[in-house]
């Protein structure tokens, strides 16, 4: 299911999580690939550990990876950061150092600083590349918060 | 029959030839390199495509759906170098499949679900370098038949079901082994005799990663007396007993360099015990690192006792506290704490140390001092530090420091030059903030740098001495920082050595002409991402050694381009993109330049116009030299124009009535003439003309009719239009009285400078000038005309005694008479009389 779209147009959208006042949903923006991701505790108040579970078929080598995340509200964007997940020297992760083709499942926390989402409608981009800024994986979010 | 059959044989090849030399279509694949690399990843492929050439060196056929590889299916690409076959759902690999393939230097199955290998399965790939085997299901390293690949150096099997470490016996063919994964699998238990291998065949190279397999159990001894480059141990223990008895059964080994720890996502120990380490005591190891441990703790240093000989030690992301209780005894040459827990920052007294790199601890309070006598490099970058008084030999302790980075940390505020630092090469503060760095000549006794970086330090250079003593340096990073004035100054003057100078994003507007020229040994510079509103290329010209200009991001106009001038020999990259170019014929010179040069400049079919407006956003390249010649000749033909038109409307203006009796005379022609003569005269002198002219003329023989302006001009009528119309076009004569009167009356002048013309025009001498009274010779000379007319044509004299009158009104008559016509309209007597009856 992660492979090869059945036809049609983009790939489906998915549903993170739905409960709580909270809904995210989300949908590959990478032409060759689907994946899989879902957030395990869904409520509004954002926990300092966010469990998260993430299934991707890599496209690419993940020696090192970056993510970028836009947050967008309205059409502009109010936030931005990027942040180094797998670095050349010291592999924080297991799946740092990972191979074109492989699979790649993560089960486990997110640090952030917890917050409360306020309420609205949020668009998040996300998007990951390895050393070379090929891409690895990208998703168009939306948060509904209420 | 013949003929069409030699036509047939003449045109086949000829086809042939044809077709050969039409675009080839790699379709459904791309071409990344002509003739060597290409693309086919997740195209749909069943089958290896046939329409690659067969020099193809990197072939990649990712996430496709070959499932099955037959014999010799790649037969066709002898020279293939990497062949990557990641995701292609393969599931059996026939004999032979890779024959033939004895170039190839890297074979990739990562994610293949490949159920059997034959013994010949890898066959041929006598030149097989790296085989990356990552998920294919694989159980046991026994099922790889690599045995002949003896010059294998890299062999990547993690990710499959491997449960077995022991090294099969074909290993002892793989002496150029450098690097074997192993990591998740599905290892739990080593035994000594897993490794009997490497008792026959010494690896002295070989690095091994059994990270995220599970181990349970080490046989004690199973290292003993084994040589590794490397040994990775991540995430394999889920207690910390089991940790420390496996740590205890590697006794015997000799490792380069021991990696021990945990991944940040698959942590299993829960806590720490110092006495996990003690193991390592039986170990012969150079580097020891260290990552990733949840409550680890350097609480008791006990726990480092076993590694007082290593000569480096790394701790990453560990919750790392005392440190200062280090002993100075131990013989630690490196050490790197990066991402550690720390409270403050630690006060280190160890005099074996060289290399100290202390970063991302962020420890967020003043830097306090080192006591590290052998220190040659200090990294203590990303901590948060503030350094109150910047910098001198003792707050390292050390004499001895070529390599300084104090980037990405708070205030430094520079207090001394560097005293006793002279051995300085390198030296990075980029993203630290500087203060008071203008106060003094701050790097004057670093006469050895060679690397600085001042990046985004807020540095406001002021000072004229600001890079004095810097001469060996090197490279110099600037951006993000500014000058007084927003100018260059000539400032570099100490920095001959200097091969990198990166100035871009310092809010530069100008830039001294000489400052550039010290740099004789420049090879790059950054300006981008300045103000700067035109480039010189003339600085440049003596820098002989420049490869690469950089200048984008500015708010260049136009390329200031002198005669004479020369770019640099060895200028091969030029980039002046994202500018305001005028695309005018202003700055032709400049933008010819441009096409000429596009050889060197970057991305020269993405540079625009910003103005003029016609041209906004269009590419330089577009603009046309042929426009400018266009507009110009038509600029000067416009020019031209209008001059002439002009001068026609002053002409016309100032001729107006003189074109008026031309066009007149054309529309009456000759013979229609209905007077003998025009009169013109001063109204003073009208006495003199009703009682002696008109008299004697008029009423004498021949009779003569006069158009006299009181009598013959139509009322209702200009008097311009008159004079033209009644008097001159309708006279064949013109009788000009002159007198004192004459002069000084306008309109007589009028009238006299149109009889001149009238004369001209009608190429006869018709008018007779008649002095009536002497006028005073200044008088005349106002009319200049009229007087060098008087002078040179002989005028009619009016006398008062009788005999002089007589002969007046005879030569007056006979001038009259000259030219008239014979038989005139409405004068059918004129002519009858000659002269003779002039008699009164």
């Amino acid at each position: 299911a992660l492979l090869y779209p059945s036809g049609g147009h983009g790939w489906p959208t998915h549903t993170a999580c739905r409960d709580g006042g909270l809904e995210v949903l989300y949908q590959s923006c990478d032409p060759l690939q689907d994946f899989g991701f879902s957030i395990d505790q869904c409520s509004r108040h954002v926990k300092q550990n966010l469990s998260i579970r993430f299934g991707i078929i890599l496209g690419e080598d993940i020696q090192e990876l970056f993510v970028d995340v836009a947050l967008v509200t309205k059409g502009s964007p109010f936030f931005n950061f990027s942040y180094p997940i797998c670095e050349k020297d010291q592999p924080k992760f297991s799946f740092c150092g990972r191979r074109k083709g492989e699979k790649f499942y993560y089960a486990g926390p997110v640090n952030n600083i917890g917050f409360d989402i306020p309420e609205g409608e949020y668009q998040v981009l996300v998007e990951m590349y390895n050393e070379n800024r090929s891409p690895v994986g990208c998703a168009n979010a939306t948060v509904i918060c209420c | 029959m013949i003929s069409s059959s030699c036509l047939a044989r003449t045109l086949i090849p000829a086809m042939a030839f044809l077709s050969c030399l039409r675009p080839e279509s790699w379709d459904p694949c791309t071409e990344v390199v002509p003739n060597i690399t290409y693309q086919c990843m997740e195209v749909n492929l069943y089958n290896i495509p046939e329409n690659l050439p067969s020099s193809t060196e990197n072939l990649d056929l990712s996430f496709n759906f070959l499932r099955h590889l037959g014999s010799h299916n790649f037969s066709k690409f002898p020279e293939l170098r990497v062949l990557d076959l990641s995701r292609c759902g393969i599931q059996v690999i026939e004999d032979d499949t890779y024959q033939g393939l004895n170039q190839l230097s890297t074979l990739i199955l990562t994610g293949n679900p490949v159920q059997h290998l034959d013994l010949r399965t890898f066959s041929g790939l006598s030149s097989l370098q790296k085989l990356v085997a990552v998920e294919i299901n694989l159980n046991s390293l026994e099922d790889l038949p690599i045995g002949h690949l003896k010059t294998l150096k890299e062999l990547n099997v993690a990710h499959n079901f491997i449960h077995s470490f022991k090294l099969p016996e074909y290993f002892c063919n793989l002496s150029n082994l450098e690097y074997m994964d192993l990591s998740n699998n599905q290892i739990h238990n080593i035994y000594h005799k897993d490794l009997q291998v490497l008792y026959q065949i010494p690896f002295h190279n070989l690095s091994l990663d059994l990270s995220l397999n599970k181990i349970d159990f080490i046989e004690p001894g199973a290292f003993k007396d084994i040589k590794l480059q490397k040994l990775v141990l991540r995430s394999n223990f889920d207690s910390m007993d089991v940790m420390k008895t496996c740590i205890q059964s590697l006794a015997g080994l000799e490792v380069y360099e021991l990696v021990l720890g945990e991944f940040k996502n698959e942590r299993q120990l829960n806590e720490f015990d110092k006495s996990a380490l003690e193991g390592l005591c039986n170990l012969t190891i150079e580097n020891f690192r260290i990552a990733f441990f949840d409550e680890f703790s350097l609480d008791d240093i006990g726990v480092f006792h076993c590694l007082e000989n290593v000569s480096a030690v790394s701790l990453l992301n560990l919750y790392v506290n005392h440190l200062e209780r280090i002993p100075k005894e131990f013989r630690w040459q490196s050490l790197e704490l990066i991402d550690c827990d720390l409270e403050q920052f630690p006060t280190l007294t160890l005099s074996s140390l060289k290399r100290f790199i202390f970063t991302a601890n962020e420890v967020s309070n003043t830097f306090g001092e080192l006591d590290l006598q052998s220190l040659e490099f200090l990294d203590l970058s990303k901590n948060g530090l503030s350094f109150r008084s910047c910098c001198s030999s003792r707050d390292f302790g050390t004499v001895r420091l070529k390599h300084l980075d104090l980037s990405f940390n708070e205030v430094i505020s520079m207090s001394s030059n560097f005293v006793d630092m002279e051995q300085l090469e390198h030296l990075d503060f980029q993203y630290s903030t500087l203060k008071r760095a203008n106060a003094f000549s701050v790097f004057l006794s670093l006469t050895k740098l060679r690397y600085l970086d001042l990046s985004y330090t807020n540095t406001h250079v002021t000072f004229d001495g600001f890079f004095h003593g810097l001469f060996s340096l090197e490279v110099l990073k600037m951006p993000g920082n500014s000058f007084q004035g927003n100018s260059l100054p000539n400032i570099l003057t100490n920095l001959g050595n200097l091969t990198f100078l990166d100035l871009s994003n310092c809010q530069l507007e100008t830039i001294d002409p000489t400052a550039l020229n010290p740099l004789g040994k420049l090879q790059v510079l950054n300006m981008s991402y300045n103000k700067l509103l035109s480039l010189d290329l003339f600085p440049y010209e003596n820098l002989s050694s420049l490869q690469v200009v950089d200048v984008s991001f500015n708010r260049i106009v136009t390329l200031q381009i002198q005669e004479r001038y020369h770019l640099p020999n060895k200028l091969t990259l030029l980039n002046v993109t994202q500018n305001d170019f005028a695309c005018a014929c202003e700055h032709q010179t400049s933008l010819q330049w441009i096409k000429d040069q596009r050889q060197l400049l970057v991305d020269v079919e993405q540079m625009l116009c910003a103005t003029p407006a016609g041209m906004k956003g269009l590419p330089v390249l577009s603009f046309r030299n042929t426009t400018c010649q266009m507009s110009k000749t038509i600029i000067s033909v416009s020019v031209l124009m209008v001059i002439m038109v002009s001068l026609v409307v002053v002409l016309v203006y100032k001729f107006y009535f003189h074109l008026m009796l031309l066009a007149g005379c054309k529309r009456y022609g000759r013979g229609e003439c209905t007077y003998d003569a025009f009169v013109i005269y001063s109204s003073h002198d009208e006495d003199w003309v009703r009682n002696e002219l008109v008299k004697n003329l008029e009423e004498g023989v021949p009779p003569f009719r006069l158009c006299l302006h009181y009598r013959d001009f139509i009322p209702g009528v200009a008097i311009s239009a008159n004079i033209i119309q009644e008097g001159f076009h309708k006279s064949r004569k013109v009788i000009v009285v002159v007198s004192k009167n004459f002069i000084q009356s306008r309109w007589c002048i009028f009238e006299y400078e149109i009889a001149q013309t009238w004369q001209f025009l009608s190429t006869c001498s018709g008018i007779i000038f008649v002095i009536l009274q002497k006028v005073e010779k200044s008088l005349l000379r106002q009319q200049v005309e009229l007087y060098r007319l008087l002078n040179r044509n002989t005028y009619l004299e009016w006398e008062d005694n009788a005999l002089g009158q007589h002969i007046f009104w005879r030569r007056l008559r006979k001038a009259l008479l000259a030219g008239k016509p014979q038989n005139p309209e409405g004068t059918p007597d004129a002519d009858m009389q000659p002269e003779a009856t002039s008699a009164m």
